[in-house]
């Protein structure tokens, strides 16, 4: 301690001596540790171990994840070309064309001009008429052949057999079709016959 | 004592030591400098490659193209996921007849031409060829699964790369508009008008591997790619195939050279149908001539003849100087400043009304009401109608037609402008013009695609950029409407053939005598056509036919007439649009 603090001291009036004697600094006596290094110690390796088999487990786990979600990407690109050729064949099982074709193959003929019949009152609205019928428009869906040369397209030798008596009855009718109603039949047989 | 020997007698002084210290540093700083400038000012880029070839792997993400579809959504033109199957003819020469049957089998490849490829051989820079392509735009499912069961076989040498495939499952149905994709780019139609909304914008990814697998916490960037916008056209697939095989067996029929029809909305001005014969396959566009890719309907001019007849009626009506029921002396015929007019018919001096002229189709008996006009007022008109100007729908390659400026007009040349010759239009201007006939004389210009979309020269098209403008009024619209309905009449007309049972339709034939291209001038073919709408009185569909050099020597009602009836009252089941139940137009013909 300097003597100019002892100054101060002898200033202080006598009334406050014994609170001065009591505020005095000392310094505090150093405590003894007495817990050991051991559990410290073991406490820092354990959390070392632990973050490192933890680090180690969460980048295997992430790798994993990394795999599973390569082969899902794969997966999902070939499910999305999947669906897209799906599509596409539905698509063109749509095509109008193939319905159209699809239609006629069953024997069905395009319907004349619209009516309507009105059901509260029973009225029919247009001029209603059969299907296949002389009104009903027929369509060609695909077209025409190119014409050929003359050359190329000699005309059919065509031999006329009298049918043999008594088999007048036997027709085409195999298929146990009408005929009628069917213009598709009708353009067939049509056909064959030009030809014979 | 000790407080004064110095401390670093052993050491050194402080100075010295951190002098050396600093110009240590420095040096190893400027080594690092130079280092520095070396990477990344002298040749950045090789270290860059080699930490990308150090298994950092950098992907292309292509954007899908959007699709082309009609009104209902159904697609006209779609983008599917496709491959090309190459093939290394080192690897393949040893089973290359196996795998060029094996091939033949599955993709319905040329089997001798596909053999060719697979044989080593040298390619024409005398090089040993190691790459040749064996299928191009092959459905990546179909692709994968043949080079695995190739592998599987133990042939080798094939693989597999990206080829986007576009399809165009409806064929040939609106071709002619939607246009097709080449190899690189889109090369027609729609396809092209509209790239930068269809193409969308790749992205990519780099990312680090490690035996095919993406590393977690290694380097990774992802530009994900901006998906192409659908386009939605105003197109009806059903009713576009239906035209186009009525278009088509028409043009047969009449052995024809081309021929198109037009199908409008009357209201909205949408195009329902614009079918075009001869036409193309879309997946196939090599296979047609060059002539047949584009869009008559859009891209040829003709002159349309007496349907004009129709727009030159309505605008004397509006201006107040005839009525359908005006009474016209015919004579046989008629001689303008030297050049003589006739009728289609040979007659005798007869006597028609206005309504008469239309349902006839006289040409003598239009040029003397249209006498009426003074003079620009049929120009101003027809300006209103749309003719001479493009109807902008974002088809490309779309002609102007050919009205004459006003400046060139003679009394002559109005005489043949009255009833349709000495003018070109292109087919949807002159659809749009009736179409102003059928919508109570409001011309409501005519779109292509719904909502709005911007074309490659940066013009706004679409339903959303409908303008809708009065040319005539009301009563004269109507009053047209009800002359052209006696073309139809089967007692008074001369079009019977384009009725529709049960329905009032109007309608005006046209037969016009078209320019050839070679010498400019009427070459002795003929335009046939017919346009008119139903049902009269409350229009829905306005309907044109253009037959282009029949040879079956038909006009615009025995060959155009019958076609317009079919598409017309297909479209107007297919909409549920019920007859009117009105009675039909009586107005008088003759007096």
């Amino acid at each position: 301690m300097s003597n100019a603090a002892m100054q101060v001291r002898s200033r202080i009036p006598r009334i406050a001596g014994a609170a001065v004697e009591r505020a005095r600094l000392t310094v505090v006596p150093r405590r003894r540790r007495s817990a050991g290094r051991a559990p410290f110690l073991a406490l820092v390796s354990m959390v070392l171990l632990g973050g490192v088999v933890g680090l180690l487990l969460f980048n295997t786990s992430m790798q994993q994840a990394s795999f599973a979600s390569t082969a899902l990407e794969q997966q999902a690109t070939r499910l999305a070309a999947r669906q897209q050729s799906l599509e596409m064949e539905l698509d063109e099982l749509r095509n109008p064309q193939r319905i159209a074709a699809a239609a006629k193959r069953l024997g069905m003929v395009q319907a004349c001009s619209p009516a309507f019949l009105r059901l509260g009152t029973g009225e029919v609205q247009g001029q209603p008429c059969a299907g296949g019928g002389p009104e009903s428009p027929s369509l060609r869906i695909n077209p025409l052949p190119p014409t050929k040369p003359a050359i190329l397209d000699p005309p059919p030798n065509v031999v006329t057999v009298d049918p043999p008596a008594g088999d007048a009855e036997s027709t085409d009718n195999s298929s146990g079709d009408t005929g009628r109603g069917n213009p598709d039949r009708d353009a067939r047989d049509g056909r064959k016959k030009n030809d014979r | 004592m000790p407080a004064t020997t110095p401390r670093g007698t052993r050491r050194g002084s402080p100075q010295l030591r951190l002098r050396i210290g600093f110009v240590v540093i420095a040096m190893a700083l400027s080594v690092f400098g130079a280092r520095l400038v070396q990477l990344q000012g002298i040749d950045p880029n090789s270290y860059a490659e080699m930490a990308a070839a150090e298994g950092i792997e950098e992907v292309e993400l292509p954007a899908t193209r959007g699709e082309i579809v009609d009104r209902d959504g159904e697609p006209l033109a779609s983008s599917v996921d496709g491959m090309m199957l190459v093939a290394d003819p080192k690897l393949t020469d040893e089973h290359a007849a196996d795998l060029a049957a094996f091939l033949y089998k599955l993709l319905d490849v040329d089997y001798v031409s596909t053999l060719a490829k697979l044989r080593a051989h040298e390619t024409d820079e005398g090089v040993e060829a190691r790459f040749e392509y064996v299928a191009r735009r092959v459905p990546a499912t179909i692709a994968t699964d043949v080079v695995e069961e190739a592998e599987r076989r133990g042939f080798e040498g094939l693989d597999t790369w990206r080829d986007p495939l576009r399809d165009y499952p409806a064929g040939d149905v609106a071709a002619n508009l939607v246009g097709f994709v080449g190899t690189d780019e889109p090369l027609a139609g729609l396809e092209r008008t509209f790239d930068k909304e269809l193409a969308g914008i790749d992205g990519s990814a780099r990312y680090e591997v490690g035996s095919g697998n993406r590393l977690p916490l290694g380097e990774s960037t992802t530009t994900d790619p901006v998906d192409g916008r659908d386009l939605e056209t105003t197109l009806d697939l059903k009713l576009q195939w239906y035209a186009q095989r009525v278009v088509r067996q028409t043009v047969e029929d009449a052995r024809a050279d081309s021929g198109f029809a037009v199908v409008m909305d009357t209201r909205t001005g949408e195009l329902l149908a614009v079918a075009d014969d001869p036409t193309y396959d879309a997946n196939k566009p090599t296979d047609a001539p060059k002539a047949d890719l584009g869009s008559r309907a859009l891209q040829n001019v003709y002159e349309p003849g007496s349907v004009q007849k129709v727009l030159t009626a309505s605008s004397l009506i509006d201006l107040g100087l005839v009525t359908p029921r005006t009474k016209i002396v015919v004579p046989s015929q008629l001689d303008r400043d030297g050049r003589v007019i006739h009728d289609w018919f040979g007659h005798g001096t007869l006597h028609m009304t206005l309504t008469g002229a239309i349902a006839q189709s006289s040409n003598i008996a239009t040029v003397l009401a249209a006498d009426k006009f003074k003079r620009g007022q049929l120009y101003s008109y027809l300006r209103h109608f749309g003719l001479g100007r493009r109807t902008d729908i974002g088809v490309r390659g779309e002609t102007k037609g050919l009205l004459p400026p006003l400046a060139e007009w003679t009394s002559q040349l109005e005489d043949r402008i009255d009833f349709g010759q000495s003018l070109s239009v292109n087919g949807v201007q002159m659809t749009a013009a009736i179409n102003t006939i059928a919508n109570g004389g409001v011309r409501v210009s005519p779109s292509l695609v719904k909502g709005s979309a911007t074309t490659d020269d940066g013009q706004q098209v679409g339903t959303d950029h409908t303008t809708r403008k009065r040319v005539v009024g009301e009563q004269a619209a109507r009053q047209t409407a009800i002359m052209m309905e006696r073309v139809v009449d089967p007692d008074v007309g001369v079009a019977p053939a384009a009725a529709v049972p049960g329905y009032r339709v109007a309608g005006k034939t046209g037969t016009a005598q078209a320019v050839g291209a070679e010498c400019g001038c009427y070459d002795g073919t003929f335009t046939v056509s017919f346009a008119g709408f139903a049902p009269a009185d409350d229009p829905r569909f306005t309907i044109y036919v253009v037959v282009q050099n029949p040879r079956n020597g038909g006009g615009g009602g025995s060959v155009a007439g019958p076609a317009f009836s079919q598409i017309m009252s297909y479209a107007l089941r297919r909409y549920q649009v019920p007859p009117t139940g009105t009675r039909p137009s009586r107005l008088p013909v003759a007096w």
